[in-house]
């Protein structure tokens, strides 16, 4: 077949794997402050790794997709310096806290700006919100066949065959091209992007187009905000690891008891 | 006619020979070209300075041997012999053709002192080869190896020996000279010829004594034993480069190589890291080159010893051999060579302990070479292990290796009123540089207060950077991941001129070990914390209280402040003056050392490298050995290693371990504190 063209959405967040220490909970607001540096999505970024890999075996063309109110193409460069050809930034005000459908709508309209494409790919959820709907919803709306949940990913002729997790397991499943896939952390994680790669890569002008509703020519309007019921702090995880002295087995397990009837 | 010797008695054209030698000579100058070749090509492009001092330790490397005698006395002696015997063999077989063509000085009494040290020269090589085959394959040595070579070069050269011996005993035995007694293996070997049988057999002798020597001189380039001239020139070229014993993982040049602009590939930016794709330098190349497998390094090598899946001389082996297949034109002109398969986790083995660069005999430091390789691998991005990927993530993002934040950093410092030098503005002796693992993790913090303790008891002014503390940079290095080092010590230098701090202490031998021979554009000073508390000790700034009980204690080198930084003597000097405690020495231990196998990154490694045995748990067997009570080191990772180890192993109860200050400040008179 010719080279696919493949299109992998990512979503820009607050680091995930950021220590404790760094989040917190704001019920009031119901806002989670993450004093992190942000990152691409973990599975987002194994979507990438499985187009890299895909592009090494076959050939091919990887255009990355983020989108929000405010993308930071510091960050999302990662993925050009990781192997992606292009990088497109969805970014308009209006992109604040939507909801999964209105996400995949905008992605939506952007994907039929961008014309021809093969095989999209998405992480299997997002790795701040885990609603784990865009990508389903968004393969809804192009009109195209899709799979959740690869741990694996080839392309073969004219479709695409996708080891899919289940929870004993994975079956083996194959769609026509052009198809959406989303993927899971199984796929392997990104390839490491060296400092100085990044560097350079950061130092040189590449062009990174920008498209928010004006040239997506979409209407406020169609876009609704997520309502948030309610926002509960982490349950205190705290641990405290006690040693029961005693003489002898006996005295020990005695103490235990009396630990466990106390706790009771 | 006095005592003589014709060099072509009875053999047909010497014509022939010379010819036949001229193709010896061929070869091995064309060889050895290939050999420079490959040198050239797969190395950064740097002048070679000429240096006396230089040439001069190469000299005494080469002559008096002392590095192939290090630690292996046995193993130098059969060296030396094979060595002394071939050096004189050659120089004596020069001088004959000196004689023959130029000046016939060998008469008379020159000839028979000739003869003599002909003899003793080829005897001592006899001796040499005999020891060397009985090593390998009597004793069974097992660092040797028994490859086919490995057999056949010693052997060949008991041929050409053993074959020219046979040869003067039969000239002697036919031509009956009268000095022949000066000859006395000749001589010896006569008694048993019969002179008719001698005469006719002598031609066919000596033909095949002759082009069995002239064979060996034309393989040299294509076995093993170009080390002949491979470390000779590894010498040199470690000598005169600027990086000395105190190693550098990996030349500067590479993360300041300028990136070129125009170069850079309009999409990836690919183009721009051409430069980095051959870290190495000439002297690393003429070390694999001249490396002949004699597996020192192995037998000393701490992941290798826990049975992981790494050898640091297969390691250059392979290293060596990729270099021959992509660099030379002509491939891999070495007989007896072949492709070995390395997994992709090899590299991520080594811990950089630098054993490996004690005990080799041609200064290599295979740690080195793994770093260079990890350097490539990371640039690839795809073979670094999930583990390392996230540890410098995390250590680009969070400034720490630990899954932990910068903020933390200052969490030990409560309640202690430790001056933080990025608020005071104090004037301080020096700024103490926590480092991450004792600022961060729960047993090691216990250094860092103990180390403020014992300075407010010797009554000394010093601050911390607290929550601002840095990291130093150092895992990122010896991973091989260049660009994050570069941006961690520019962070660092900035902090650094930004409070004005011009004398650190660290806690850690990494973070000494960095800004020590990492750092080239310092201005500040940087000791580790041993070396002030043998300061403060010298001064009488210590004050130990009298303890009648006596406490037997040991202590383990951390690598990077021993091996690579030479600090053997005052950590134990240190233990050493407190009344009471009696320091006992492992069997492994100062330059010998055995890792406690957190270094190179392995702290942030998982267990799939893990071999048969934990190289901590080696070590803390060695440790309990020694009946010590107390397991003393100086470095925060030395001391989560050997302390895990100690309880998974079930030690707990004989044998603690313990960092150097946590044993000075429970000696301390008025310890006034509630530390131990």
């Amino acid at each position: 077949m010719k080279e696919p063209k493949i299109i992998v959405c990512a979503k820009q967040i607050p680091d995930p794997e950021a220590p404790f220490s760094n989040v917190s909970v704001n019920v009031e607001k119901k806002e989670v402050v993450v004093d992190a540096p942000d990152v691409i999505s973990p599975y987002d970024e194994n979507a990438l790794e499985a187009a890299i890999r895909i592009k090494e075996e076959v050939g091919g063309k990887i255009t990355v997709l983020s989108m929000g109110r405010k993308v930071s193409d510091t960050v999302l460069r990662k993925t050009v310096a990781a192997g992606a050809d292009a990088l497109i930034l969805l970014e308009d005000a209006a992109f604040e806290r939507l909801d999964s459908r209105s996400i995949a709508f905008v992605l939506s309209s952007a994907i039929k700006k961008i014309g021809e494409y093969d095989l999209i790919l998405t992480g299997r959820q997002a790795g701040d919100w885990d609603s784990g709907q865009v990508g389903l919803i968004l393969a809804e709306l192009l009109g195209i066949p899709s799979i959740s949940l690869a741990r694996s990913i080839k392309i073969k002729d004219d479709s695409v065959v996708v080891e899919k997790l289940v929870p004993v397991g994975y079956e083996v499943v194959e769609a026509e091209l052009p198809a959406l896939v989303t993927v899971s952390n199984e796929v392997g994680e990104l390839r490491y992007v060296a400092r100085t790669k990044m560097m350079a890569l950061l130092r040189r002008p590449i062009s990174i187009p920008k498209w928010g509703t004006k040239q997506l020519e979409l209407s406020v309007e169609a876009l609704n905000p997520v309502q948030l019921m309610e926002l509960c702090p982490p349950p205190d995880m705290r641990r405290e690891c006690v040693f029961i002295e005693g003489a002898s087995s006996d005295e020990k397990a005695g103490k235990l008891a009396a630990v466990f009837k106390e706790l009771r | 006619m006095g005592p003589e010797r014709e060099l072509f008695w009875k053999i047909g054209p010497g014509w022939l020979f010379y010819a036949l030698a001229a193709l010896a000579v061929g070869l091995l100058l064309v060889g050895t070209a290939a050999h420079l070749q490959l040198w050239m090509k797969s190395s950064l492009k740097g002048k070679v300075a000429f240096s006396r001092e230089a040439l001069k330790q190469t000299l005494s490397d080469v002559f008096l041997g002392l590095r192939v005698l290090k630690g292996e006395v046995a193993a130098g002696i059969m060296h030396a012999l094979i060595f002394w015997g071939f050096l004189v063999l050659t120089i004596g077989t020069a001088i004959l053709l000196v004689h023959e063509h130029l000046s016939s000085f060998l008469v008379g009494t020159s000839h028979l002192a000739f003869e003599v040290a002909m003899e003793i020269g080829g005897l001592i090589l006899l001796g040499g080869i005999l020891w060397a085959l009985v090593r390998r394959y009597v004793q069974r040595v097992p660092r040797l190896e028994r490859r086919l070579e490995d057999a056949l070069v010693p052997l060949w050269l008991l041929v050409v020996v053993g074959s020219g011996f046979i040869l003067e005993g039969i000239r002697l035995a036919s031509q009956k000279p009268e000095w022949a007694n000066w000859s006395f293996v000749g001589a010896w070997a006569a008694g048993f010829i019969s002179p008719g049988i001698a005469e006719s057999s002598y031609p066919y002798l000596w033909w095949g004594h002759a082009l069995l020597s002239l064979g060996f001189v034309a393989v040299i380039p294509f076995t093993k034993l170009f080390h002949i001239l491979g470390a000779p020139a590894a010498y040199y070229l470690h000598h005169s480069s600027e990086v000395s014993i105190k190693a550098s993982l990996f030349s500067r040049d590479l993360a300041q190589a300028p990136v070129n602009e125009d170069e850079v590939a309009p999409e990836t930016g690919e183009a721009a890291l051409d430069f980095a794709e051959t870290p190495l330098n000439l002297a690393d190349i003429a070390f694999y080159d001249a490396c002949m497998r004699c597996g020192r390094c192995v037998q000393v090598c701490p992941s290798a010893g826990a049975g992981e899946a790494f050898a640091p001389r297969d390691f250059i082996q392979a290293t060596i051999r990729a270099l021959w297949k992509e660099h030379s034109r002509v491939g891999d002109i070495r007989l007896f060579t072949k492709d070995q398969v390395i997994d992709p986790k090899v590299p991520w083995h080594c811990t950089t302990c630098a054993a490996c660069l004690e005990v080799c005999p041609v200064y290599g430091a295979a740690f080195e070479a793994v770093s260079k390789k990890r350097t490539t691998l990371i640039l690839e991005g795809t073979g670094v292990p999930d583990l390392m990927n996230q540890t410098l993530e995390r250590l680009f993002n969070y400034e720490n290796p630990w899954v932990s934040s910068k903020r933390e950093k200052a969490a030990w410092t409560k309640d202690l009123d430790i001056p933080a030098l990025t608020k005071d503005g104090k004037e301080v002796d020096f700024c103490y540089f926590v480092g991450c693992t004792t600022s961060i993790d729960a047993r090691t913090q216990a250094i860092a207060k103990s180390f403020s303790s014992i300075l407010k008891h010797a009554g000394v002014s010093f601050g911390v950077l607290g929550e601002k503390e840095p990291c130093c940079g150092d895992i990122a290095r010896v991973v091989g991941e260049v660009g994050l080092f570069e941006e961690k010590k520019m962070n660092c230098l900035d902090l650094f001129s930004r409070y004005d701090i011009k004398e650190v202490v660290t806690s850690s031998p990494h973070c000494f070990h960095a800004f020590l021979n990492e750092y080239p554009e310092k201005n500040f000073g940087v000791r580790h914390y041993s070396l002030v508390l043998k300061e403060l000790i010298g001064q009488g700034r210590i004050r130990f209280k009298t303890n009648g009980k006596r406490t037997a204690v040991t202590y383990h080198d951390p690598c990077y402040l021993g091996r690579h930084n030479r600090i053997f003597e005052e950590p134990r000097e240190v233990i050493r003056s407190i009344p009471g405690i009696q320091l006992v020495e492992m069997d492994h231990h100062g330059a010998d050392s055995l890792c406690c196998g957190a270094g190179g990154g392995r702290m942030w490694q998982g267990k799939e490298l893990d071999g048969e045995a934990r190289m901590s748990e080696i070590r803390v067997r060695e440790a309990r050995a020694t009946g010590a009570e107390l397991l003393i080191t100086a470095c925060p990772l030395c001391l989560i290693m050997l302390e895990d180890a100690l309880k998974t192993l079930g030690f707990e109860k004989e044998l603690r371990a313990m960092d150097l200050n946590e044993l000075v400040l429970s000696s301390l008179e008025l310890a006034g504190n509630n530390l131990m």
